[in-house]
């Protein structure tokens, strides 16, 4: 138990390259893992909007909104990890969808991992020591991206130019995919608004 | 018993009512709606600063209405003198508004001179009158008797064009007689006169804003093309006036431009203080109402407050020396109050006046009980006195808790009498980060050295219990080993 939920992750953010191979072929990911970081992550931004101190945190309170954030976070990452699917798929990728998933997942954790110490030490920096805090949190996002283009090399066993072209092609992706969403809700939209303006005639003429 | 509960219930019912109208609903008795830009920049309601006491036109006085009146000055002795452009007269009046006389012209060279359409004046120390006289491309010096000193014309210059006209609009003058010119079509900056009217030179320029679209946008053009282009040439100031130190403010109307109000130091360099959260321009958000404020007329209040009246929604805009807004009052409008085409702003003792030519008439506004306390405090403040400022802050906070500058005074106060951690607060609901620094970083010193002391002792007695219980258990192990060898 504890070996696969706590040893496991922890162990994959310092030695990425051997841990995602065992997480692809001894099947050590688990999805209750992965979901568990996405949660986390979503609930350190808003802490961090929240409780991070004074002097680094630049948001009027009035405009957290929980909804907003756990869009924010949770809509990217599932298109990610479809668009990601999708062009994989096309490209000779080896990695399923729930490779995929996990390997994403995985890599938040560096994110939550120094986040949380942060918000609470931001609340004792003066001016000048708030640097840190900017600097760690750069920090946690750019061992979010290696991880992740780690984890996409192994799981889907590809060259490093192939793995960097197949990441931008899925932010292309990621795009097309919101487009034709919108496009599709709001032909249902105008669909139905036909349909309800005909219902209406029908009622009015009789 | 009952009866009497319900007899004390329809009592109260009847007194409560009795003072729900002894206290009527007060509603702003000012025809505008007073705001402050809080740190979001959102316009956020506030007291009335200032409210309209009367308005002065010429019938009032007696003397046939003002026609297109050009500027208002009030000179160091209190007297006030209205520049009635469109009949050619200068109208001079006492601190109580009474009329004193009329200036319609001088003697020059043995031959009776008048005005033509001039647009500035202002009044020295020595009630010496320094009229533009706009119409007749010259500047007007008379002498508290209404007698010529001398007149300034268009100077000759090696920097002057010499096909350029010379039209004086606005201008100020320092306490050695330096003369301050804002002329029409004058994009080098302020001309510099001395006290004999020679031309010195130019003060400060507008400098032009770079559009990086339109610079690219000229790369690509023909030749042919660019000849039909706009110019890009510096806008011109639109007014001045002078501080006691000989700094001089200037305001400009360019649209575009952050940093319409200048302080310039002797050199020419622009001084002012911009320590707020948003630009020193007069409105920062135009939601309902269109674009930046135009400013063009700025007046130095003391205690390094000023004032600017902006034409595009007729609002007199004040602040303190360091670029903090602090309110705001009057507004587009027909009724006594509002304005329809002001021209200029002055200040009359506590009162402040604003020309209006749309109106033909000068607005008298006298400060509430708000406006006057943010008055003192600022000045207090201003002087260095920020114990002194703090009950006036606290009463300023009565009636405006959104006031942000109030919460900064207050916390700078008890940040001086080392009450950091009180201080803190303030600071926060002020919004004002640099100082929260400062005052957070003293509290986290003062925690560290009441808290230091103990905290090591604590540790090194553990760590000495530890080490001793260590010993001990070695000791006893050793004993034990010793007893079961047979020893003892």
């Amino acid at each position: 138990m504890k070996q696969d939920y706590i040893k496991f992750p922890l162990h994959l953010i310092f030695h990425p390259i051997e841990a995602y191979w065992d997480l692809k072929s001894d099947n050590r990911g688990r999805l209750l893992v992965a979901f568990s970081a996405l949660a986390l992550t979503i609930i350190m931004m808003i802490l961090q909007k929240q409780y991070a101190g004074f002097l680094v945190n630049y948001i009027d309170p009035r405009t957290i909104n929980s909804i907003i954030e756990i869009a924010t976070v949770a809509v990217p990452f599932f298109l990610w990890c479809m668009a990601n699917w999708a062009v994989t798929t096309l490209m000779e990728g080896e990695g399923k969808f729930r490779e995929i998933f996990l390997a994403t997942g995985y890599s938040l954790i560096p994110v939550i991992l120094i986040y949380a110490p942060m918000i609470v030490i931001s609340r004792f920096m003066v001016q000048e020591e708030t640097a840190f805090y900017y600097l760690f949190n750069s920090i946690a996002f750019f061992w979010f991206l290696l991880l992740l283009f780690i984890g996409m090399m192994t799981v889907h066993q590809y060259t490093v130019i192939k793995t960097i072209i197949t990441m931008l092609l899925t932010v292309i992706v990621m795009g097309i995919i919101v487009f034709l969403g919108a496009l599709v809700f709001s032909m249902l939209q105008q669909l139905y608004e036909f349909g309800y303006n005909i219902y209406r005639e029908l009622i009015f003429r009789t | 018993m009952a009866r009497t509960v319900k007899r004390w219930l329809v009592l109260l019912a009847a007194v409560s009512l009795l003072l729900v109208n002894a206290v009527p609903a007060a509603a702003s008795p000012a025809p505008y709606e007073s705001y402050n830009y809080n740190y979001w920049q959102e316009a956020v309601p506030s007291p009335d600063a200032y409210l309209p006491q009367r308005t002065i036109s010429g019938s009032d006085l007696g003397i046939g209405e003002f026609k297109d009146p050009g500027d208002v000055n009030v000179s160091p002795s209190g007297q006030i003198y209205i520049l009635d452009s469109g009949n050619n007269r200068l109208v001079v009046l006492d601190s109580d508004y009474k009329l004193l006389r009329v200036v319609e012209g001088f003697m020059m060279d043995g031959s009776k001179e008048s005005f033509n359409a001039p647009g500035g004046l202002f009044v020295d120390e020595e009630e010496r009158v320094y009229i533009a006289d706009t119409g007749n491309s010259r500047v007007v010096v008379l002498d508290a008797e209404g007698k010529l000193i001398h007149t300034i014309t268009k100077p000759e210059s090696d920097i002057i064009a010499t096909n350029a006209q010379f039209q004086p609009l606005k201008l100020t003058v320092d306490r050695v007689g330096r003369l301050y010119v804002v002329a029409q079509g004058v994009y080098e900056g302020i001309m510099q006169f001395d006290e004999h009217g020679q031309f010195i030179g130019y003060v400060g320029t507008n400098k032009v804003e770079r559009d990086y679209g339109e610079y690219i946008w000229r790369m690509l053009s023909t030749k042919a093309q660019r000849a039909q282009m706009v110019l890009f040439v510096p806008t011109e100031f639109s007014n001045v006036d002078i501080d006691s130190k000989g700094f001089v403010y200037a305001t400009n109307i360019d649209p575009g431009s952050n940093e319409p109000i200048k302080r310039l130091n002797p050199s020419g360099e622009d001084v002012l203080k911009r320590f707020g959260y948003f630009d020193v321009k007069g409105d920062v958000r135009f939601r309902n109402n269109p674009g930046p404020s135009k400013l063009i007329d700025v007046k130095v209040l003391g205690n390094g407050m000023y004032s600017v009246l902006d034409a595009t929604q007729n609002r007199v805009f004040t602040y303190d020396d360091e670029g903090h807004l602090l309110y705001v009052y009057g507004g587009k409008g027909n009724q006594v109050g509002t304005l329809k085409t002001p021209v200029a702003m002055e200040q009359s003792g506590d009162h402040q006046l604003v020309l209006d030519r749309g109106k033909n008439n000068l607005v008298i506004y006298e400060p509430t009980r708000f406006g006057a306390s943010v008055n003192e405090a600022v000045a207090l403040h201003y002087q260095g006195e920020d114990t002194e400022a703090v009950h006036i802050w606290q009463e300023v906070l009565k009636l405006n808790a959104n006031y942000d500058i109030a919460y900064i005074g207050i916390g700078k106060s008890l940040l001086m009498e080392k009450k950091n951690e009180e201080a803190l607060g303030y600071f926060e609901l002020g919004m004002d980060r640099k100082s929260y620094s400062v005052a957070f970083k003293r509290h986290r010193r003062e925690m560290m050295k009441e808290h230091l002391g103990t905290f090591l002792t604590l540790a090194i007695a553990l760590i000495f219990i530890l080490i001793l219980a260590r010993v001990a258990v070695k000791w006893r192990r050793r004993r034990q080993m010793d007893r079961e060898a047979g020893l003892h």
